[in-house]
């Protein structure tokens, strides 16, 4: 066995893998999301708080203080960039479709920061030293969700969010997830909605989202060069449109009983939907950062 | 097995942005592209734009390329190849007073 061969022993996938995206290549199918625009291609149509994903980035993971730090694996990682704007969120999204109904299982090996400050501080909640840096309290939240549509237009998102600090940017370090499904370019259409830039896209409102497990807390490894790669996996099930089970580490939580709440209208054009995406979001204007290793999306069907 | 096939990407740096006043497009990081070009399509303009290629050894820290300018003073599109920088980059742009437009920025590399 050559060390090429070894790539999957870092993963523990289902019967059939849909796709095994390690960076040292391409992008591999993760783009920008964007919202959607008229039949001119007139992206002034497109929704404000849709319109500036930001473009992922292949990094090598290289900072100001050690140079080139590299990946779990390799040379290159998938980056996520936001800007330095509160509320701002980056975005990496892979679109597929369903050729079956059951589990299915996203696994990544990951690593989150704040972007360093030099020669300047940035608003911070808490002190240096005693192990820990100001930095930490600079990450806002990351996400892994899909967009899923099934069964006669039913369409849904299973939603995980790890939020490192609130909105104040106050630590909370808490697994959520939202109870209302996002808003579409439709709602806002309809009237429903019409959010500002930088909104959170996956469910705008704080008082919609839920803590689910105990807080946890990640490897911050002190300063915000340090990068560890933390692994999770995610189970979710189409036939059941429910979540099933996520780990993080070697913390593993039930999420049966985390629902996942459908659009109450069924949507057309999207039959057998599929996607994943992964998105960072900043609480105060310092970028944050998401480094994922690979991607490994597998399913027993 | 070796795959000869060369690696390409475009990321669309800014969307439709409307700019009224200089800036800095974000970093950008391209370290495995042995050349880049950037592209600038003013949708709409009613003066000149200046652009000259930044880059930087960590994303934090920045400088100019060269001592080349990019002037777009019309509605189109403008690009210049990049050879020669380290793996972050990004675009400088100076904005005539009173000058509004509302821009398209594309950074392509190819390694």
């Amino acid at each position: 066995m050559n060390v090429n061969e070894t790539a999957l022993s870092k993963y523990n996938p289902l019967s059939r893998v849909l796709c095994f995206d390690r960076f040292d290549s391409t992008t591999h199918g993760w783009t920008e999301l964007l919202g959607n625009y008229d039949g001119r291609g007139d992206l002034d149509t497109v929704d404000d708080h849709m319109r500036d994903f930001r473009p992922p980035q292949l990094s090598s993971c290289t900072f100001f203080d050690v140079g080139t730090h590299g990946t779990l694996s390799g040379n290159y990682a998938l980056k996520l960039a936001t800007r330095p704007y509160p509320g701002h969120t980056a975005t990496g999204i892979r679109r597929l479709t369903m050729a079956g109904r059951g589990r299915v299982r996203i696994e990544t090996h990951f690593a989150f920061k704040a972007e360093a400050t030099v020669g300047h501080e940035a608003p911070a909640s808490v002190p240096w030293d005693g192990n820990r840096h100001p930095s930490e309290s600079q990450f806002g939240a990351f996400t892994v969700a899909t967009d899923i549509c099934s069964d006669g237009g039913l369409r849904y998102h299973n939603v995980i969010r790890y939020q490192n600090t609130n909105l104040d940017g106050e630590m909370t370090n808490r697994w959520m997830y939202p109870v209302v499904p996002e808003p579409t370019p439709r709602d806002h259409q309809e009237g429903k909605f019409a959010l500002p830039y930088a909104a959170d896209f996956t469910a705008p409102d704080p008082d919609d989202w839920r803590t689910f497990g105990e807080p946890l807390e990640m490897c911050v490894n002190e300063v915000p060069t340090k990068i560890n790669w933390h692994y999770l996996r995610w189970d979710i099930d189409t036939s059941t449109r429910s979540n099933v089970e996520l780990q993080l580490n070697d913390r593993v939580m039930d999420m049966r009983d985390v629902p996942v709440p459908p659009y109450p209208d069924r949507y057309g054009t999207l039959d057998n939907l599929l996607n994943f995406y992964f998105s960072v979001r900043t609480h105060c204007g310092v970028r944050n950062f998401l480094f994922l290793d690979s991607v490994l999306i597998s399913v027993d069907w | 097995m070796r795959h000869d096939m060369r690696s390409t990407t475009t990321a669309v740096l800014e969307r439709n942005t409307v700019v009224r006043e200089d800036f800095a497009t974000e970093p950008y990081e391209l370290p495995w592209a042995a050349e880049a070009r950037f592209f600038v399509q003013a949708l709409d303009l009613d003066g000149p734009l200046d652009f000259r290629t930044e880059i930087s050894p960590d994303g934090l820290h920045w400088c100019p390329l060269d001592d080349v300018e990019h002037r777009i003073d019309a509605p189109g599109l403008i690009t210049w190849a990049v050879s020669g920088f380290g793996q972050w980059l990004r675009v400088r742009c100076a904005v005539g007073p009173g000058t509004t437009g509302k821009l398209r920025i594309y950074l392509v590399g190819k390694g």
